[in-house]
């Protein structure tokens, strides 16, 4: 076997931080290989995977060494952060970008465009197409495509899913097992279930950056159960685990006959311009009710809490609490809002002023708010960057903070956007347990995911929505049903 | 950003964009050499006509952009005809002093703003800015890096609209009220510039980086997705000037609108 | 200047310089309704077109930065169909290497208030001395001419010297300027 890339010894600190990151850190890859690292939100699983290519320090200036380090000739890195992945506006000229750094003759660029595109499964009429009009899972497919006309020999991956439909993972993770069959693989996810039985090495991280474990998967889980248990990383039957562990009830279905709906939408469309991209018939969502909202990518669910908070123009009935939605000036006085993207809704500077920002405007007084921000803190494991800009945190470490930023003040009524989307195991039944409590005590929860277990174990309600209406309420364990009749048959 | 707006592709779309602003530059410097206003006027006329009859935009577009060119006219014109020097006084009421030749002098300026306003736009709205930093890349040997750079730079423009919208949102949804009066302009100003700016700066951060991991700096010859060259559209665009220029002169020579035939003082 | 700068260097000065590209071209109507009450009231607005230079470089503070960041900002007015077409990449280029001059002076080693001041002064000048040729300034009659020339520089001051300075002062809070800025001797140490 031939060494890849490897690092001895490395040590990294970014700057400010108070302690280092990496601390003689050292590891390497075969040729060939197909790796799995898993550990806790925030260990130094992005940052790992720029050191390995390079472009820490070479691109990013973060003050790193290393007593050897051995880069990949060639490489392709599929970032965490969707948005950050594309140079150039349209889908063409994204792939031409890469075939131009590497000097392939203009003649052939438009073979090789579409034999990239169509390695993904993408299907253009036209590929001078603008990237802003792809839906997310198109997105993450032409991110895909761009790093393959790299021809990488080491494909390295950041959560390529995290924000995919059932079936939008399913293709993205088909695509990279044939794609990367002859290749060295180095995957970065927090949800294994799809990946498992592609690679052949997990490497395991613990909280504080630092290997404990690393071996063939089988040997892994075997060995270090314990291991995957205490840092709070997914494994195979975590979710039964955790149910019988907690002794966790299902939430009963509440009676709903003498109670009047906290949420109640009638004949209601919601405009993205001048097209309706959403239209409720009739739902309802009582105090003490959990809803998922489920659907494809594109499906119109965003579109819907968007509305539902009247940040997009809207007609029909809506009613919060009995009122009229267009009769409330401020609806952050019922309604909390978590956004999809969470750097969306970061407006200060730090964790701790990011999450004292509501309590402030509220006129808390200064011992009540420092109270309550350090307990939020200490439940999301965010106290080590108390002072740390919201931008600098770690993937499942801003979404923890805009989550906590939004339901520390406790509205009635929340409405969450994929909030366990790139979180460990540990972090998402925190966030989990925590709404589950405001629900107990007569929250109404409306959140949007691609998780069938928040489904099976939390949620009362579904709404499915598929092509910008809202097709059927049922629930929760109707659907599950309906679901399991489905695969059984 | 003409790519923004449906328009009709004129010959002027199809000049090289190179050849166009270098043609652009040299007119700038011709005409500060033109101090007589009868030949401005003409060379104005046949600037016009091009932004008139071959932007391929129509018409009420080409209206409506018009409307800052009286503001040029005046704001160039204006201190000119009223404070400058010239011994052949019109009028005179305190500080203003209008003489013949600080007429001349201020309308000559008025027509000169108009022309560079017109030349202007007719580039904006005829020129995509991708093809002109391929082709500057081409043809005038411009970094990549530079090139790239400003290309990835003006995508991120409607992004930040965008991101303001977000801002306005987020603001919102966290329960922030408007103030009234200037303190709270003052503030809402402040709200939405600095996290605007500090966020295209991440953004563009960002970008580098994933340039960067898309092998942006392998040293050698880059190839190009575009190939921008020269056509028989640069030779129509070429002939038109070098007949408008002359015939300026020539019927500014025979038939003069005014008398004067250079508005610098003293001359 | 050129091989000094990181593609992440450049493409901060240039988002930067577009961003007041777009100022400078909503700036030109504005600027052109006070020009019409006369007396050159409008030469105090002038300093919003020597920011771009100097926000830029208190921000990165490298050699090049300056002149690339007007240039730029030039460049977007101009591409965005600003009033004064080419006009605007002649006083860009001029405008900047004025800035850069002033920066440069100092080895790039300062970046207070006085000397963002110092490098409005600078380019108010580049520009008077443009418009020597393309205003016939020199033309106006001479107590006009002071007015216009004191105007724009105390403009320069006001805008280009201390609003930028406080705008930085702002964006450094946010954190995002030790993205483009060398990281401090301390965090090397720290790697032993
Ligand atoms: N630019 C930065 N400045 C300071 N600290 C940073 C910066 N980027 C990351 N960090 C910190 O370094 C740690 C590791 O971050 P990293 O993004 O590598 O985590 P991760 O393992 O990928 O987490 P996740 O699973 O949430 O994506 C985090 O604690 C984060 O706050
Ligand atoms: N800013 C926008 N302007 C115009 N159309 C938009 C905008 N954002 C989304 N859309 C369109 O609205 C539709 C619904 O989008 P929405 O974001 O609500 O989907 P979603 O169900 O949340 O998908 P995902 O699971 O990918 O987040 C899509 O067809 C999308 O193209
Ligand atoms: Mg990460
Ligand atoms: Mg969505």
């Amino acid at each position: 076997m031939t060494t890849i890339a490897s690092m001895t010894n490395m040590r990294l600190k970014f700057p400010g931080a108070e302690s280092l990151l990496f601390e003689d850190f050292s590891l390497s890859f075969d040729k060939g290989e197909k790796v799995l690292i898993l550990g806790p939100s925030g260990s130094g699983k992005s940052t790992l995977l720029h050191v390995l290519t390079g472009l820490i320090p070479h691109a990013v200036e973060v003050p790193m060494k290393a007593d050897a380090l051995t880069i990949p000739e060639s490489w392709g890195v599929l970032f965490q952060d969707p948005d950050s992945q594309f140079c150039m506006p349209y889908v063409d000229e994204e792939i031409a970008f890469v075939l131009e750094n590497l000097q392939i003759p203009r003649e052939k660029m438009k073979l090789y465009i579409n034999h990239y595109l169509e390695q993904v499964g993408l299907e253009f009429a036209d590929t001078h197409t603008k990237i802003q009009t792809l839906s997310g899972g198109m997105k993450q497919r032409l991110a895909i495509a761009s790093v393959l006309a790299l021809e990488p020999e080491v494909l390295c991956l950041d959560e390529p899913t995290a924000m995919l439909d059932p079936e939008g993972t399913k293709l993205v993770w088909d695509t990279i097992k044939s794609v990367g069959e002859e290749k060295t693989v180095v995957i970065v996810e927090h949800k294994i279930g799809q990946v498992v039985d592609f690679v052949d090495r997990v490497i395991l991280l613990d909280e504080n950056g630092t290997i404990i474990a690393d071996g063939p998967k089988q040997t892994v889980f075997d060995q270090h159960s314990h291991v995957l248990v205490e840092q709070g990383i997914w494994y195979p039957g975590v979710w039964e685990d955790y149910m019988q562990e907690n002794d966790r009830q299902m939430p009963s279905p509440i009676n709903t006959a003498h109670v009047k709906p906290a949420v109640h939408l009638s004949d209601f469309s919601a405009f993205r311009g001048k097209v309706t991209a959403l239209h409720v018939e009739e739902a309802r969502a009582y105090p003490g009710e959990w809803v998922t909202v489920l659907g494809k990518n594109g499906g119109g669910k965003s579109t819907l809490l968007l509305a539902m908070m009247n940040l997009i123009k809207t007609r029909g009935t809506y009613h919060i609490l009995g009122q009229d939605y267009k009769r409330i000036k401020h609806m952050a006085a019922y309604v909390s809002f978590v956004f999809q993207n969470p750097e969306y809704q970061f407006v200060t500077n730090s964790v701790y002023e990011e999450i004292a920002f509501s309590l402030h405007l509220a006129k808390w007084d200064q011992e009540a708010i420092s109270q309550r921000v350090n307990q939020m803190m200490t439940i999301y494991h965010l106290e080590e960057h108390k002072h740390t800009h919201p931008y600098q945190l770690s993937m499942g470490q801003k979404r923890r903070l805009s989550v906590a930023a939004s339901i520390v003040k406790e509205q009635p009524i929340i409405l969450l956007d994929e909030p366990t989307f790139g979180q460990d195991a540990k972090n998402t039944f925190a966030i989990l347990e925590q709404l589950e409590q405001l629900r107990a005590k007569g929250t109404t929860i409306i959140m949007v995911t691609h998780d069938l277990n928040i489904v099976n174990y939390f949620a009362t309600k579904v709404w499915e929505i598929d092509h910008g209406k809202r097709v059927k309420e049922s629930s929760a364990l109707n659907y599950i049903e309906t679901l399991q009749q489905a695969v059984n048959s | 950003m003409p790519m923004d707006f449906s328009y009709k592709e004129t010959w002027l779309h199809k000049i090289n964009p190179s050849l166009k602003l270098l043609v652009m530059v040299l007119i700038f410097i011709h005409l500060l050499l033109i101090h007589n206003t009868n030949i401005l006027i003409n060379y104005m006329i046949g600037m016009l006509v091009l932004y008139l009859f071959f932007t391929g935009h129509p018409w009420r577009r080409l209206l409506v952009i018009s409307i800052p060119f009286l503001f040029i006219f005046l704001t160039s014109s204006t201190s000119m005809i009223f404070f400058g020097k010239g011994e052949i006084t019109w009028a005179e009421w305190g500080l203003v002093h209008i003489t013949e030749e600080s007429f001349f002098r201020g309308l000559h300026l008025g027509f000169r703003g108009i022309i560079f306003a017109v030349l202007g736009i007719v580039f904006a709205l005829t020129t995509r800015p991708v093809f002109l930093f391929y082709s500057l890349m081409q043809q005038l040997k411009l970094k990549p890096k530079y090139a790239y750079s400003f290309m990835a730079a003006i995508r991120l423009i409607p992004l930040m609209i965008e991101e303001m919208q977000t801002l306005h949102y987020a603001l919102k949804v966290r329960g922030v009220q408007g103030e009234k009066g200037v303190r709270g302009f003052y503030n809402k100003l402040k709200s939405y510039s600095i996290p605007l700016l500090s966020q295209s700066i991440r953004r563009a951060y960002r970008i580098a980086v994933a340039m960067e991991a898309k092998r942006f700096s392998i040293p050698g010859n880059r190839t190009y997705f575009y190939r921008l060259g020269f056509s028989k559209f640069d030779v129509i665009f070429l002939c038109y000037l070098l007949v408008i220029i002359p015939l300026a002169y020539i019927t500014a020579n025979h038939f003069p609108y005014f008398s004067i035939t250079d508005v610098r003082f003293g001359r | 200047m050129g091989k000094g700068l990181k593609l992440s260097d450049i493409l901060v000065t240039i988002i930067i310089a577009l961003i007041f590209g777009v100022i400078y071209k909503l700036w030109g109507p504005l600027y052109g309704v006070v020009a019409t009450l006369g007396l050159h009231l409008e030469q105090l607005l002038y300093g919003m077109w020597f920011i771009a230079a100097v926000v830029a470089y208190l921000v990165i503070r490298k050699p090049g930065v300056a002149l690339l960041a007007e240039v730029a900002a030039a460049q977007g007015e101009f591409i965005f169909g600003g009033e004064w077409g080419v006009a605007t990449l002649i006083f860009g280029l001029g405008q900047g290497l004025a800035a850069e001059l002033i920066f440069a002076a100092f080895r790039y080693k300062r970046y207070d208030m006085l000397i963002a001041s110092l490098a409005g002064i600078a380019a108010a000048f580049a520009s008077l001395g443009i418009d020597f040729y393309y205003g016939y300034i020199g033309d106006l009659a001479l107590w006009n001419m002071l007015v216009l020339c004191g105007t724009r520089i105390a403009g320069a001051v006001l805008i280009s010297g201390v609003f930028s300075h406080l705008l930085v002062q702002s964006l450094e809070k946010t954190g995002v300027t030790n993205l483009v800025r060398p990281a401090a001797k301390e965090d090397y140490q720290a790697l032993g």
